[in-house]
């Protein structure tokens, strides 16, 4: 049989098992669960042990000579003797590299790019200057660089950051502000709930088309017979819990 | 029990059967619903529409299945028109559990657009390290990738010709899911070794990286499967993206209708509420 039916009846199997959990939790719903977490997990093993302990390490060091690789690799291992209680301190010399590495790799770009970049766009000019027509204020709101964007940007940041000023009681114009930053918050949150609604919707546009997909007779219509024996067996554990005393359950 | 109490108390399985409705009636009979171009994705197109010919294309496709209905139409599209511009694209992973489907998808459009691997195009897999890879990458790319997914040495490919680090990157494009993925593109290459960066992601993330558009940091941003049909449409090729549209517009309709009768319900018995306590 082709390698690309029987894909097509794993795919349209575990699908169908996966969503059977909106009906109630049930056997197939595990089964699929657990295939997925045990696949994903052994693929990952694998295809790191041949990128990196063959084609990094082993190869380099047994083709080409290059014993250099020897200290990343000995600096690695330390990591492993935290399993052996005596000799777990030498796994601190590991830890230290790597964190002294990453922030120092880290914090000076994080610091460029997240806070210096951001700060930036945020004070900019309130009034461009443009060639011909001298000082100008521009009123798109569907420009992002416009200015009336510009003033929503700076209310937004200053009124949210003092949202989440507390050593100041948030009481006359302070309230205003505060409120003002809550304002944004509820919108940055409305947009990102929005955002996470049409993500999810296309996950199960993007599983519904494959099943619409292998309906099709050439690859003997998985999804109609899958269909079929998922709903007949949730049937049939809902008969045999009715059937089984509560207490067995 | 009032008929508000009853709506608010319903099995949510009707919502679910509602739900799946309303995606699966569109994707059987499509109306073809108007798509609008947004500018953070026309941004990702006009860019690569100005590349000349051969020039390098650096498509990093940081995602795994679980992201494969948003990311997989959105990679499709971009080496579709990468292809049919010519250029050269060097394809590449953050995420140990996408590279197979990453080398599959880069195979089929290479394939159907006629490309050479090697030639026209190269798939490195992936390196451990994630961000450091990116590092690794801005000093030298033979380093970081000594050899191909195929395990071919990568010096002398053709399509490598005059690549020797990502100051030789023409474009840079990561589809991210999270993390490393379009942030950590910006910041550990784009801001450190200075070529132009585009960005897709999936719809979960696109709010996060508009302060990165707004500042100019990335030129452009494809968000979601929305953003995957509208570069379906600058391209002229639809494809899955397009097709799920209109049950994307279906159900969205569907979901606010029902956060507004939650609302009504909600008020109507806030209100019922209220008169039976000034009865009281």
């Amino acid at each position: 049989m082709d390698a690309t039916i029987i894909g097509a009846w794993v795919a349209t199997g575990l699908t169908l098992f996966i969503f059977s959990f909106l009906y109630k939790d049930n056997p197939l719903f595990k089964l699929a669960e657990n295939l997925y977490v045990g696949v994903s997990v052994g693929y990952t093993i694998v295809k790191t042990y041949d990128t990196v302990i063959l084609h990094l390490i082993w190869k380099p060091i047994v083709e080409n000579q290059e014993w250099t690789l020897l200290i990343p690799v000995a600096i690695g291992l330390l990591m492993l003797t935290r399993y052996v209680p005596k000799a777990a301190w030498l796994s601190r010399y590991a830890f230290a590299f790597i964190v002294g590495v990453g922030a120092g790799l880290a914090i000076p770009r994080t610091m460029s790019s997240f806070i210096l970049k951001q700060i930036e766009d945020t004070i900019r000019p309130l009034l461009a200057l443009t060639p011909g027509d001298g000082v100008a204020f521009s009123w798109n709101l569907m420009n992002p660089a416009s200015s009336v964007n510009a003033i929503i940007v700076l209310i937004g940041v200053s009124s949210v950051l003092f949202y989440f000023f507390f050593s100041v009681e948030h009481r006359g114009p302070g309230k205003t502000v505060a409120r003002t930053g809550v304002l944004f918050l509820m919108i940055a949150f409305g947009a990102a709930f929005g955002y996470t609604v049409m993500a999810r919707m296309s996950l199960l546009i993007g599983r519904l088309t494959d099943l619409i997909e292998y309906s099709d007779p050439s690859y003997g219509r998985p999804t109609f017979w899958l269909v079929l024996v998922t709903i007949g067996t949730l049937i049939a554990l809902s008969v045999r819990s009715r059937s089984e005393p509560p207490d067995s359950q | 029990m009032s008929f508000a109490e009853r709506m608010l108390k319903i099995d949510r399985r009707i919502i679910f059967v509602v739900i799946g409705l309303c995606t699966l009636l569109p994707l059987l009979y499509p109306v073809g619903l108007p798509i609008k171009i947004s500018q953070e994705v026309r941004g990702v197109y006009d860019h690569i529409e100005s590349l000349p010919e051969r020039s390098v294309l650096l498509l990093s496709l940081d995602f795994d299945p679980a992201s494969k209905p948003e990311l997989y139409p959105q990679a499709v599209a971009i080496l579709r028109h990468a292809f049919k511009k010519n250029l050269r694209v060097v394809a590449m992973t953050l995420w140990v559990s996408g590279t197979g489907m990453a080398d599959e998808l880069l195979t089929k459009v290479a394939n159907e657009s006629g490309k050479q691997r090697g030639t026209d195009y190269v798939f490195l897999g992936w390196s451990p390290g994630g961000t450091a890879v990116i590092i690794n990458l801005g000093q030298d790319l033979y380093n970081a990738f000594p050899s191909d997914y195929g395990g071919k040495p990568t010096k002398g490919q053709p399509v490598l010709d005059g690549v020797n680090s990502l100051k030789d990157v023409t474009y840079a494009i990561s589809l991210g899911a999270g993390n490393p993925g379009v942030e950590a593109w910006y910041v550990f290459g784009k801001d450190k070794y200075k070529f132009e960066l585009g960005g897709g992601c999936t719809g979960v993330m696109a709010p996060g990286l508009y302060p990165l558009l707004r500042s100019g940091q990335i030129n452009g941003l494809i968000g979601g499967l929305r953003g995957a049909a509208e570069y379906e449409s600058l391209i002229g090729e639809k494809g899955r993206a397009v097709a799920g549209m209109d049950a994307q517009s279906a159900t969205h309709v569907a979901i606010i209708v029902l956060v507004a009768l939650c609302n009504v319900f909600y008020f109507t018995l806030r209100r019922q509420a209220r008169q039976q306590g000034a009865q009281s």
